[in-house]
């Protein structure tokens, strides 16, 4: 028997009344409903030009066969229903919509209530993350899994991918969002460029989130080591815990291995890199090791270690790729507890440096800390007062200088006055601080103690009125500030110089009592500090251009020094200016000149122009009189639709030397990009590392990382860098 | 030249809360600050203020500025940075999320690391108390909606 209609819709097992009209709801409010409908009571709806079969057994179709159930949709121009087997076969122009993604095909059979079956010579588009590709056959395990035999796998547009991954089997999961591809070959513009064996899994997320997977892998070139090839691997093993493996071949010092692990919990976070090689250039084992980790024990307290190591003084400047790491020759050893009180805290710690030396110009072991103990309390207005206490007890060690046990308290007092356009606050302040030396210089004693007063009186004015900066209503405030000090002489020539050292002249230090940073110094002073900080403040509270300048005036001759010379009766001027010209546009200016000869003595100037996005140049000048004077221009401009120029150069008009220079092209397109970065940067006195990375990166299969990679690089050397990332 | 001294400042709350621990000397000298102002009430609970200031974020970082010619740090870049809002009673957003930027230069020898240490120190807490400056002018600006009732 044959039926007269051209639409049907077949009930499943559990009739149901009011499927008829659940078969017309629109499609996007019956996906939303999909999870509160149990999908075994779905209607199926078949059209088609002609139909016929046995009822309740099977329904043939030809010619615009539309099968449509729940969100699921086939198109053909044949096809047949078994009703009891829910099996469908279909053939000619197969096109199956399951909610965004498509397949189209030669073949198809597949059950429509459980979502099992294959499809023959498919094309398939998954939109999730624009997922595309050919197969041989698709099998469908469910909704969800499915397995692509014999296909390729892209996230480009079209049906010539500058990109696609070739598989001889390719699991996809949306469920799970993970593809997982067998055997395969990873082809670019045509050429094979990668391969993965049958043993060896390669998976990649079906969408931009944080997944296990290939990061992309860095190829290059370095003066130290040759052609090096790294393909890391990265396992998101919670969402708050995580490893990357970092595996890379130099060509002339063998196989390095590298792996990084950061983790985060509600009372404890930290991050360990460990890297090593068996180095075939020096026939040593080499490494290096950097690890942070922070522990809250109790609400109050907290332990936390920072330790870092490396096999030789060469690790960083032979191994590292950026100055980040090659620029510090100081590796830092610290296990700390820290307690927190509500009106003190204390904390215990150890601290001990490894000097990575360069023969050229050595530098002396800092002293080590075994350990320190320091503590502090204090109080904010006490019947007016502000009050506090600093202790500190040190056992400092050293190989060959003198060790000894230091101990210092600090107590002051202060009673400030705050009002809006007024403030004083005297202070006094008592320094008494006990040596006791073990190994004593010849004419050395081996117990000191000394004792110190301090008086500082630090008074200001605020005033206020309309003004307007570049067109702009804005408040410009005028704040004259004048700090006195009074620090009697002790004779401290004798005592040994722990941690103590000149303290920078800023803006910052010559509004302090002390001129010496440390403990083992407190400088004699009877001055006055003046100075003068005007303010551009925008209506909503917005400062937007600051102005200062200061001075130091001596009334008498500073005795206590490290170098032997006395001080002029003006200490040097101070002169600052920095704040924002437009919303693209900042600049600062720091000078410091010398009163005696009217030279600068530090100068630091900055612009900051950053006009759109991936759009900067910074352009600072950095000087410090006999020890540096160095022009950096750095910045990241596009120069066409899909290429960015990056660069930096700093230079040393000091020593007419390239410090560090950078040059990199970024070309990004669709569903890839492309980076090419060539460094150069200065490691020793006679070492410079120079080296070029290419990075290409692949939409969708490989997630970016973090750590040592171009982009990483660009970051930390362009103020204002944003990498054109596909994700 | 037009300046006058700077007038009575009332901030436009009667109290808030200020989202740091007592062990925050950041949190220290912001109250200090309020207080001094006098009308307005520093309250110990977020229930029980006007307006509650909520700290998203601070961070300090320390990174190179400049190296010599040997390859060397010479200067360090500090900055300091604070995202905060305010928030009345009902949760609504007084002030929407704000950032405030602070930066300093620190130079640098490797043997006067422990003194550069408390150095470090010694800038962070200048920075602090310009910070707080810079957040009082902008909580001095507020605008209050009408209570609702």
């Amino acid at each position: 028997s044959s039926f007269a209609q051209t639409q049907t819709v077949i009930e499943t097992a559990n009739k149901n009344a009011s499927s008829l009209s659940a078969a017309t709801k629109p499609q996007a409010t019956q996906a939303a409903d999909k999870k509160a409908v149990d999908p075994s009571t779905l209607p199926t709806v078949i059209q088609a030009e002609t139909m016929n079969g046995e009822p309740d057994r099977i329904v043939r179709m030809e010619n615009n066969v539309i099968v449509t159930r729940g969100d699921t949709k086939l198109t053909a121009e044949r096809a047949s229903y078994l009703q009891i087997e829910d099996q469908l076969d279909a053939s000619g122009n197969i096109e199956l919509q399951r909610g965004a993604d498509c397949y189209t095909g030669q073949l198809i059979r597949f059950a429509l209530e459980s979502g099992v079956g294959f499809v023959l010579k498919p094309s398939y588009f998954i939109a999730r993350n624009n997922g595309q590709g050919k197969a041989d056959r698709i099998d469908f395990a469910s909704e969800e899994r499915s397995t692509i035999t014999n296909g390729t796998y892209s996230t480009c547009q079209g049906l010539d991918p500058d990109w696609y991954l070739k598989a001889e089997t390719l699991n996809l999961d949306t469920g799970l969002d993970t593809g997982v591809a067998g055997k395969s070959v990873l082809y670019f513009k045509g050429v094979p460029i990668m391969a993965t064996p049958g043993w060896m899994d390669f998976s990649f997320p079906l969408s931009g989130a944080r997944h296990s997977g290939i990061l992309p892998p860095t190829m290059g070139h370095s003066n130290k080591g040759g052609i090096e090839f790294g393909v890391p691997y990265y396992f998101n093993i919670a969402p708050n815990r995580d490893l990357t493996l970092r595996p890379k071949m130099i060509a002339r010092r063998g196989l390095q291995m590298g792996i990084e692990g950061r983790y985060l919990g509600e009372s404890y976070a930290g991050e360990t890199a460990v890297e090593g090689i068996s180095d075939k250039l020096t026939n040593t084992t080499r490494y290096a090791i950097n690890s942070i980790h922070n522990q809250k024990l109790t609400p109050e307290a907290v332990f936390s270690w920072n330790l870092n190591r490396a096999s030789d003084n060469d690790y960083p400047a032979d191994f590292s790729n950026s100055t980040t790491k090659t620029a510090q020759r100081l590796l830092l050893r610290e296990v700390g507890l820290d307690y927190y009180g509500s009106i003190w805290n204390a904390s215990l710690r150890s601290t001990s440096y490894q000097v990575l030396q360069d023969p050229s110009a050595p530098i002396t072991l800092p002293y080590e800390r075994l350990p320190q103990l320091s503590f502090h309390a204090g109080q904010h207005d006490v019947v007016g007062l502000d009050w506090s206490v600093d202790a500190l007890m040190t056992r400092f060690w050293h190989p060959t200088l003198i060790r000894g046990n230091r101990a210092v308290i600090n107590p002051q007092v202060s009673f400030p006055i705050i009002q809006p356009a007024f403030f004083a606050v005297p202070k006094l302040s008592f320094h008494a601080t006990q040596y006791e030396l073990d190994n004593p210089a010849q004419g050395q004693a081996s117990h000191y103690q000394r004792t110190i007063p301090s008086l500082s009186l630090d008074t200001g004015l605020i005033f206020e009125r309309q003004a307007s900066l570049l067109g702009e209503g804005m408040t410009q405030t005028l704040e004259p500030r004048l700090f006195y000090v009074n620090t009697p002489y002790r004779d401290q020539t004798a005592l040994p110089l722990f941690d103590t050292a000149l303290a920078d002249f800023n803006f910052a230090q010559i509004f302090s009592e002390n001129r010496f940073t440390g403990h083992d110094r407190i400088g004699d002073s009877n001055q006055v500090t003046a100075g003068l900080v005007s303010r551009f403040i925008e209506g909503d509270g917005t400062e937007r251009f600051k102005f200062a300048l200061g001075q130091r005036f001596y009334f008498n001759t500073q005795k206590v020094s490290l170098d032997g010379k006395s001080n002029p009766s003006r200490s040097d001027l101070l002169l600052a200016g920095n704040g924002q010209i437009s919303n693209t546009l900042n600049v600062e200016a720091a000078l410091q000149v010398s009163q005696s000869d009217r030279q600068s003595v530090r100068s630091s100037y900055g612009i900051h122009w950053q006009p759109a996005e991936k759009k900067v140049l910074n352009l600072q000048y950095q000087f410090q009189r006999d020890v540096l004077k160095q022009l950096e221009l750095s910045g990241q401009w596009p120069i066409s639709h899909r290429w960015y120029a990056v660069g930096k150069s700093n230079y040393s008009l000091l020593n007419r030397k390239l410090v560090e220079g950078l040059a990199g092209l970024e070309y990004r397109a669709d569903c890839w990009a492309l980076r090419f970065v060539a460094h150069r940067f200065a490691t020793t006195t006679l070492n410079n590392n120079s080296g070029i990375a290419i990075q290409l990166e692949l939409t969708g299969l490989a997630r970016l990382g973090f750590g040592s990679n171009p982009i990483e690089t660009l970051k930390k050397s362009i103020n204002g860098y944003q990498p054109s990332t596909t994700n | 030249c037009g300046f006058a001294l700077r007038g009575a400042v009332n901030l436009p709350f009667q109290s808030i809360y200020v989202g740091l621990p007592d062990s925050s000397a950041l949190g220290g000298e912001l109250k200090r600050h309020l207080r001094a102002n006098g009308k307005t009430e520093v309250t110990s609970q977020a229930t029980t203020a006007e307006v509650v200031l909520d700290v998203l974020g601070e961070t300090r970082e320390k990174t190179i500025l400049s190296l010599n010619s040997q390859g060397r740090v010479r200067e360090f870049n500090l900055t300091y940075n604070l995202k905060f809002r305010l928030r009345d009673k009902a949760g609504r957003e007084v002030l929407a999320p704000t950032t405030i930027s602070l930066k300093r230069n620190l130079s640098f020898k490797e043997n006067e690391v422990l003194a550069k240490e408390a150095e470090e120190t010694l800038l962070y807490r200048d920075m602090q108390s310009e910070l707080v400056q810079q957040i009082m002018r902008r909580l001095a600006v507020v605008k209050m909606d009408t209570p609702s009732t």
